[in-house]
């Protein structure tokens, strides 16, 4: 804190002062009886004072000077924890306590409330004070988990409890408000995560989700999320949003995989995982090693390199002298020129966070938590969430969208990992964990409208980030639903039928994810994974499901018109006077929905155009940071369109050459001791192969080759003949 | 004051400015592409090109690249190789360029055409 004179004050000095008084009237550490805490004779009051100063001048003017000198105050691990660490388990009844200990939590819920830059309403206060707040909500995060004397967690739930006994119909406004302020808390306290772009300077382990997980889980908190919600559509209702506020600041980020791994499993995965980094670090360096400069940086070798007609490049240094390769890779080095074009973005979501990684107790005890929400929790509380997201409830934000879908997808691959450890450890165990009840109200009709309807809004509003959380989450219900088809369980593999049937029955849900596919241009990495994720999943399933299933139907929206055309010149010979009415029944009869067949390679031809193919190439592009997963699937997609549908000349780009020919013999070569090293090696070589043959065959090529193909002439270049001709006869 | 101290200097005539007109960057567009030294340059060169064939995947493949590099490197020299691809693939929905490349697929058509005849 600063002195009164010297250097002005950043906030108003009267308000300081206000604040500061009240802080010291709270209470204090006594001189007597060995240093504890005693609370000031009006701390009631005084703790009712600073609620109205935070509510009267920070929120209605817009301000954050109380909150400033409230941190600087020290209020919070100076005061507030120990006044609440002063109402002990066997106090409860005590109702002064009672009441000051609500206060407390009156006054934490919005000094810990997560800040948001919304740059219409910022004022220059929130950009003076915002960076010292949000390092302040840190500390007090760590202060408040990290309590010795008193578990806050579990007080702030005490607090709530007889609001939370009574029945729901018996509960007044205020017992309301006091639940949702509660688990406001919480929600606040799995929030807060040091601001990005800072270093934080304390100890990590004080504030990470694993400290988080272990207070949880030690202050039973864990146990109280698990009963609100699996009581959510019964005793509780409204909370059900900030419930999943809550899980998803929990789970958000963290591998599932991982999580249901026994102890030597994991063991195992993590050593595979650093020698196969520690590989990869070798090999980025050999070909570096192998061609470091053996004398030293002054040597002064000059190189000329003859390139026809006559012309000669120079290129210095001794390592010119390697390799044709090299010298190329130096020629082009040299060169400053930059297009203009945006910044590249990072391969992590901004908005979720960085990886996280825990501790092996703080991963038993979120797998026990996730194992009892998936057997009690799941359906309720997603139920009810659903529901208030399609009513558009006023307390419903946008963001709840996407916590939604991402907490479905997460769920849903965490039951199928769960599912998949169940049986690989007993051959014929238990039906209940393996049983798809448990996910049931995620595979109905309604979740696959709110589903839609959500993918078709935020594809239309520019709404990446839920647009990507849907496409996750849809992702994996198909993966649900092809595991249900293979269980083995007659009830399931006809129910999983019928879904699957439903899925595909419209034809505007292929018209979207192709459309998605195609039309990627800078969303981030992790929109490109989820949308190339989904499209080849998305493909390979409703190939599965087309062959299994000869005669499928699916409605599609498409046009009449000629039938529109030939009605009218009959109506207007009959009877030029009905025209009005033609023209609404043209109108109608324009936008039917028609019923046909289904015809796989159609659907399929739709994944041909050079937007899909360069989607893929820009995932490809990241060869070496994806995993044999990601590489598969961009594997599988090319392999696709060379040699099942025969369209290999959309390949025969020169970048996309390029990018082929590195990954196998380039610079930095994809890694040979990758599981799909050799997979690739296969499919670049079929591709090359076939790449110059065409060359000699058609000499078009050549030039074709700089360019994206147009439909006819990409026809041509494959089968020597224009397609048109075929199409007019 | 200013005026005074000016004056005497002998700084106070207007001195007309010349506002020299940047050079122009130069730009990879349809222009330069479709000059003498641009696409037809490629072809000519294209001609000389030798392929080993079956089992020469790679190395059949980098003479292609190299081909193209080399030219690049002549036709657009301080741009990179992947940009300029990219910037050429860019001029590639230009109506100019389409004609153009809708006319060197026809050159190499009729022949084609006469082969499939007889």
């Amino acid at each position: 804190m600063e002195s009164s004179e010297g250097t002005s004050d950043i906030v108003h000095p009267e308000v300081r002062a206000h604040i500061n008084s009240l802080v010291s009237a709270l209470g204090g550490f006594s001189a007597e009886d060995d240093g504890r805490y005693v609370m000031g004779d009006s701390a009631l009051e005084v703790l009712r004072d600073i609620k109205k100063w935070i509510r009267f001048y920070d929120e209605k003017t817009n301000r954050m000077d109380v909150a400033r000198c409230l941190a600087d105050a020290n209020l919070v691990d100076g005061d507030l924890l120990h006044i609440l660490a002063s109402w002990p388990q066997n106090a409860t009844d005590n109702r002064f306590k009672a009441r000051a200990a609500l206060a407390c939590f009156e006054i934490m819920v919005p000094l810990t409330w997560p800040l948001e830059r919304n740059h219409e309403e910022m004022t220059v206060n929130h950009h003076r004070h915002m960076p010292v707040l949000q390092l302040a909500q840190v500390a007090y995060k760590r202060s408040i988990i990290n309590f010795d004397a008193a578990q806050i967690l579990h007080t702030a739930v005490r607090v709530a409890l007889p609001s939370m006994a009574l029945p729901r119909n018996n509960r007044t406004p205020r017992d309301e408000g006091i639940i949702k302020l509660v688990l406001l808390f919480l929600r606040n306290m799995a929030m807060i995560s040091p601001p990005p772009n800072v270093q934080y300077d304390g100890d990590e382990s004080h504030i990470s989700r694993s400290a988080l997980i272990d207070a949880f889980s030690f202050q039973d908190i864990l146990l109280t999320i698990l009963t609100l919600a699996s009581n959510m559509g019964e005793d509780f209702n409204h909370e059900g949003v900030i419930v999943m506020e809550i899980i998803f600041h929990l789970v958000k980020r963290v591998d599932v995989s991982k999580l249901f791994m026994d102890e030597k499993q994991l063991g195992k995965t993590n050593a595979n995982e650093l020698t196969s980094l520690m590989n990869k670090e070798a090999a980025m360096h050999r070909p570096h090693n192998r061609k470091a400069p053996t004398r030293h940086n002054r040597f002064g070798a000059m190189v000329w390199v003859q390139r026809g007609d006559g012309k000669m490049s120079t290129i210095s240094g001794q390592d010119a002298l390697l390799d044709a390769a090299t010298r190329k890779q130096k020629m082009d080095d040299s060169k400053t020129y930059r297009p203009p074009r945006r910044a590249r973005k990072d391969m992590e979501p901004k908005d979720l966070g960085p990886v996280v990684s825990l501790n092996a107790r703080a991963r038993q005890q979120l797998r026990g938590f996730v194992e009892e929400f998936l057997d009690s929790g799941f359906n309720p509380l997603f139920l009810n969430v659903r529901k208030k997201l399609d009513d558009g409830k006023e307390y419903v934000f946008g963001y709840h969208y996407q916590q939604f879908f991402y907490l479905v997808a997460w769920f849903l691959e965490a039951q199928r990992a769960r599912t998949k450890a169940t049986k690989s450890s007993q051959v014929a165990g238990g039906d209940d964990v393996g049983s798809y009840n448990l996910v049931a109200t995620v595979l109905n009709q309604e979740m696959f409208i709110t589903l839609n309807r959500s993918m078709s809004t935020s594809l239309e509003g520019k709404n990446w980030q839920e647009l990507c959380a849907a496409m996750r989450c849809f992702t994996q219900i198909l993966l649900t639903v092809q595991d249900m088809s293979e269980s083995g369980n007659e009830d399931d593999e006809e129910i999983a039928e019928n879904i699957l049937s439903r899925i595909f029955y419209e034809e505007e849900t292929h018209d979207r994810v192709a459309n998605i596919a195609r039309n990627y241009k800078d969303q981030g990495f992790e929109y490109l994974d989820s949308c190339t994720e989904l499209a080849h999943t998305y493909l390979r399933i409703l190939e599965a499901y087309a062959k299994q299933n000869v005669d499928m139907q699916v409605r599609s929206r498409r046009r009449i018109r000629r039938k529109k055309a030939a009605k009218a010149a009959v109506a207007d010979d009959a009877n030029p006077a009905a025209d009005d009415e033609s023209e609404n029944d043209q109108a109608s009869a324009e936008r039917t929905t028609k019923e046909r067949k289904f015809d796989f390679s159609r659907f399929a031809a739709r994944f041909i155009p050079q937007g899909v193919i360069d989607t893929f190439v820009k995932f490809t592009k990241y060869y070496q940071d994806l995993n044999d997963a990601q590489l598969k699937r961009a594997h599988r997609f090319f392999y696709r369109v060379a040699f099942k549908q025969n369209m290999s000349v959309m390949l025969y780009r020169a970048d996309i050459i390029h990018l082929f020919y590195s990954m196998i013999k380039g610079q930095q070569p994809l890694d040979k001791g990758c599981g799909m090293y050799k997979e690739w090696e296969e499919l670049v070589k079929q591709v090359l192969k076939k790449c110059i043959r065409k060359v000699e065959e058609r000499p078009a090529l050549i030039i074709e080759m700089l360019f994206s193909k147009i439909n006819a002439t990409a026809h041509y270049l494959e089968y020597g003949y224009e397609k048109q001709t075929i199409a007019k006869s | 004051k200013r005026d005074a101290e000016a004056s005497g200097l002998g700084i106070d005539e207007a001195i007309a400015v010349h506002k020299k007109p940047r050079a122009p960057n130069v730009k990879l567009d349809e222009h330069r592409l479709l000059s003498d030294n641009g696409i037809p340059k490629l072809r000519k060169k294209a001609g000389e090109l030798k392929f080993k064939g079956k089992g020469h995947e790679f190395s059949d493949t980098k003479q292609l690249l190299d081909l193209y590099q080399f030219w690049l490197d002549d036709l657009f020299p301080k741009g990179k190789f992947l940009d300029s691809l990219a910037m050429i693939e860019k001029t590639g929905h230009k109506s100019r360029v389409i004609s153009a490349r809708l006319n060197w697929i026809n050159e190499l058509k009729p022949k084609a055409t006469q082969d499939s005849d007889e």
